[in-house]
């Protein structure tokens, strides 16, 4: 309205104006009166809700004071059971004590009437339950009612006497049973220690008394041994025996022993019990190794050994001297680990380790770790000179296709491992099978590729002659080396020793691994590890041999192969291959090229049939084909063919493909692959088969296409431009 | 067939207490394990490691020290591809007994095995064998030289994989002389022992 100042002519469009907000005004307080209605029904609902507020409000407050109160009850009724528990326990430690000084007195009185009777497991009965009760406890009892009585500090004086008095009575006693070998006393108050809190002394005594029982019967035994005939039949193996009855009589005792020592002295004592006899079992065995050593002169021997191994002139043993030590020495060590397993199975868990380390720590152990040393150096050079010494005494038998050392040699490290297995050290089966290894690559291997190495002589070969010559050598008692058929026999009997030695190794690893098994239940991890590394050395000589096999037929192929089978497939060159339709029908009947060629490998075959290992024939076989094959190929390479000779190579080569198959159980098809298609390329009719022939998809063809049309052009009745437009 | 490309034997030998046992555990486990017992026989321990990309399986077997297991322990010399001769550096007796451990050696195991000298514990304060003088020994005997810490994990790691790898290269190179179209050049390739002398500061090449 302001912005229009009032003046005649817009008086009406003001009036107009301000009508209209009169209205607009006046219809908001219609609005505004209607809703009075609401507002008033509203507040009266709120005015009636509340009194109900305040009545709730003074609800709560009571009920938080109800809460409060029960809390507090609560709290007075718990304190009270605390103090009812109080009492009670109270109650009961008076009891308790009541009891104990009851039990005191009777104790007490009963001490001293059971040692007056000399009744000393009723007097250490109640001195236990003396022992049992809390002994300061008892003291301050004894003080507590000292005003009242002076029975309770009395009794406890008694007892006290009596307890002293009853362990010097047993322990005399004990001694006294031990003295004169009551055996059946010495049990009784070995049973009453305990009772009187003596564990260990207790232990400590009983095992003094069984050390010095052990200490005389391995004296006894061990002079028995010394004096034993040398032509008595376990002269050889005394010391084992010894030594075996030691340990079966700590078994014995453990055995015997172990239920009254986990009854009267609780079950984790009897390792103790196993530790203070161990330490007599260490004294009696060193004893027995001193013997032993000095009797055997192990000390001597080892020397001359070890010397022998720095400088082989020096002087030597007949490896034969050391067999019967050897298994005395294994079976030593064999029942030291029986005895160990025997008390480790005894010893509960928990005390396991603290066991090993004992048995560890021991003399036992050290002792038989020595004789383990002197054992594997003796068996080492066992082993050694005695593969040496077979490989010297070598000879060869005519039905034989071996020599006689191979048998020597795997009979002699089969039985060292033998022998190694049967000691149950899995240290002393790792060191013999590396040494065992060791001989077989070495000296085995090299004497083998030695001979090898000397080739196989050629020229006119007959192997009857052969040993003929032999035998009438050696019945005049001179073998001559340069007889040629002499060293071609040695040859292929060397060759066999090759092949079979790889076959025994072989069987000897599988035979190992489950004699192994057997032998070591229960192996660690580590162990099995160790184990089979070493059994893997094996491994490694199988394929060193396999290598001195592959060299030995090798020198085969060149010296007996090569330079017959050269000449025979030469032959071929000789031969006309462009043939007329009438010889055509003559070659249907016979080959006369391939005919004589299967007569002459034939011929050369028999020679080694049966000589040779059914392994080493099939090798020579394989070798055979391979020369063949390829010679074949460079001669066929060298001729023209027209179709008819085509055919007839095809037919040939066939015939050659099967005679070699049928005398091998291996395949010869691969390596006549080549040649088979040479011959299909110069028998075709139409130059255009070719291509379906050597066509991308044939996936066996051997042949370039380069070598396609090479052969294709030795086909004189194809045209050199034919063969260039060939499409492969 | 297993996961790896070379396997290679490592012998541990050397005195008793110098830290053999040690030094396997720490390489194969990452453990120093303190009052360790004297080893009985052998132990034996396996640890694959990867060199330059190629899976490399170690047989390591740790030897006793004491003489009385000399005979077991001997046996495994043969086949080693390594033997690695340990002495304790603040332990004269233990460098005094080298010769021993080398007539050893040439005694029973292969011409070809690589050797190394490792002097251990180089953690503790009271060295007695001066750097220099067990390089001197590994120079004169044609052997690799290390010194190491089993305890604080020094030159451990790093002496197992320098023998990998110097094995692996020298199978290599043997596999290539094996071809016989190589032999020409034969003469050139001569295995890791030419490379020893040479060297200026140290009595190895490639371990240093």
């Amino acid at each position: 309205m302001m912005d229009l100042s009032p003046n005649q002519d817009n008086l009406t469009e003001i009036l107009d104006r301000l009508s209209e907000d009169e209205i607009k005004i006046e219809k908001n307080l219609k609005n505004i009166l209607s809703r009075q209605c609401h507002v008033e029904a509203k507040l009266q609902n709120i005015s009636k809700v509340l009194p109900n507020v305040v009545v709730i409000r003074t609800e709560g407050e009571k009920f938080c004071n109800m809460i409060r109160h029960t809390n507090e009850l609560a709290e007075n009724v718990s304190a009270k059971v605390r103090q009812l528990d109080l009492a009670r326990s109270r109650v009961y430690e008076c009891q308790r004590r009541v009891n104990d000084i009851l039990d005191l007195q009777l104790c007490s009185e009963g001490v001293a009437m059971a040692l007056c009777n000399e009744d000393y497991e009723q007097g250490a009965a109640h001195v236990h339950r003396y022992l049992s009760m809390d002994q300061q406890l008892l003291e301050r009892t004894a003080e507590d009612i000292l005003m009242d009585h002076t029975n309770v500090s009395s009794s406890l004086i008694t007892l006290q006497q009596a307890a002293l008095q009853l362990r010097t009575v047993v322990t005399h006693k004990f001694d006294e049973a031990v003295k004169s070998e009551d055996l059946a006393s010495v049990e009784r108050f070995f049973k009453i220690f305990p009772l009187l809190g003596m564990h260990i002394e207790g232990l400590k005594k009983f095992c003094s008394y069984l050390c010095t029982k052990l200490q005389e019967t391995a004296q006894k035994n061990l002079k028995a041994a010394l004096e034993i005939k040398s032509n008595d039949k376990r002269a050889s193996v005394i010391f084992s025996d010894t030594m075996t009855l030691l340990f079966e009589g700590i078994a014995r005792i453990v055995e015997i022993h172990q239920p009254i020592i986990e009854t009267y002295y609780g079950p984790g004592r009897l390792l103790m019990t196993i530790s203070i006899l161990q330490k007599e079992c260490d004294r009696q065995v060193k004893k027995i190794i001193a013997e032993f050593m000095k009797h055997r002169c192990i000390s001597k021997k080892v020397q001359i050994v070890n010397d022998y191994v720095r400088k082989p002139s020096s002087e030597r043993a007949d490896p034969k001297e050391f067999d019967l030590l050897l298994g005395e020495i294994t079976i030593m060590h064999s029942r030291a680990e029986l005895y160990i397993r025997f008390l480790k199975r005894r010893v509960k868990v928990n005390l396991i380790n603290e066991f090993k380390s004992m048995i560890n720590n021991s003399d036992l152990a050290h002792g038989m770790q020595e004789l383990l040393g002197a054992y594997l150096a003796l068996e080492r050079y066992f082993l050694e000179e005695s593969v040496n010494k077979a490989l010297g005494m070598d000879t060869l038998d005519q039905d034989q296709q071996t020599s006689s050392m191979v048998d020597d040699v795997f009979f002699i490290v089969q039985k060292c491992i033998r022998r190694s297995m049967s000691s149950w050290s899995i240290d002393g089966v790792c060191a013999v099978v590396n040494m065992a290894c060791g001989i077989l690559e070495g000296e085995f291997a090299n004497r083998l590729r030695n001979r090898l190495r000397q080739g196989y002589p050629a020229g006119y070969l007959d192997l009857a002659q052969a040993y003929s010559t032999l035998q009438t050598s050696i019945q005049h008692g001179r073998l001559q080396t340069s007889d040629t058929e002499l060293a071609r026999l040695m040859f292929l009997a060397y060759l066999n020793n090759t092949d079979v030695s790889i076959e025994y190794v072989e069987t000897l690893c599988k035979s190992l691994s489950s004699e192994i098994d057997a032998t070591f239940p229960n192996m660690q991890n580590k162990e099995r590890g160790k184990i089979d590394s070493c059994l893997s050395g094996l491994k490694g000589v199988m394929s060193i041999l396999r290598a001195v096999n592959d060299y030995g037929l090798e020198q085969l192929r060149v010296s007996a192969v090569k330079p017959r089978v050269t000449p025979w497939v030469d032959a071929f060159l000789s031969v006309d291959h462009h043939i007329n339709e009438d010889d055509l029908l003559r070659y249907e009947t016979e080959e006369p090229f391939v005919q004589t060629l299967i007569m002459n490998l034939e011929g050369l075959l028999q020679n080694f049939k049966g000589t040779l290992t059914t392994s080493n024939y099939d090798a020579l076989i394989g070798l055979l084909t391979a020369e063949v094959t390829a010679r074949l190929e460079k001669v066929v390479l060298k001729s023209t063919f027209n179709r008819a000779g085509g055919l007839i190579l095809d037919k040939e080569i066939r015939s050659l493909a099967s005679y070699l198959a049928a005398v091998t159980s291996w395949s010869v098809r691969d390596k006549f692959a080549r040649l088979t298609q040479i011959a299909t390329i110069l028998s075709v009719e139409k130059i255009e088969e070719l291509a379906d022939y050597c066509g991308a998809d044939a996936i066996a063809w051997r042949l370039t296409p380069a070598e396609v049309r090479r052969i294709a052009s030795m086909r004189i009745d194809f045209r050199p431009e034919d063969v260039k437009r060939l499409k492969l | 067939m297993e996961d790896y490309k070379f396997l290679f034997k490592v012998v541990l030998v050397g005195n008793a207490g110098v830290g053999k046992t040690c030094l396997v555990r720490r390489f194969t486990q990452g453990l120093f394990p303190p009052g360790q017992g004297a080893t009985i026989g052998v132990d034996f321990m396996i640890k694959t490691v990867e060199v330059e990309n190629e899976k490399v399986k170690l047989f390591i077997w740790d030897t006793a020290g004491q003489e009385r297991f000399r005979s077991i322990t001997q046996s495994y010399y043969r086949s080693a591809h390594a033997l690695i001769l340990v002495y304790d550096i603040s332990c004269q007796p233990t460098f005094d007994c080298l010769p021993d451990w080398l007539r050893e050696i040439e005694e029973y195991a292969s011409n070809k095995v690589l050797r190394i000298l490792v002097g251990n514990k180089i953690d503790r304060e009271d060295r007695e064998i001066p750097t220099h003088v067990g390089e001197d020994f590994a120079q004169r005997h044609g052997m690799y030289f290390l010194e190491t810490s089993a305890k604080e994990a020094e030159n451990v790691e790093r002496l197992f994989m320098e023998i990998a790898a110097e094995l692996m290269e020298d199978k290599i190179q043997a596999r290539s002389k094996e071809l016989p179209r190589y032999e020409t050049n034969t003469t050139s390739i001569n295995g890791k022992t030419t490379s020893i002398g040479d060297t200026s500061n140290c009595g190895c090449s490639r371990l240093s």
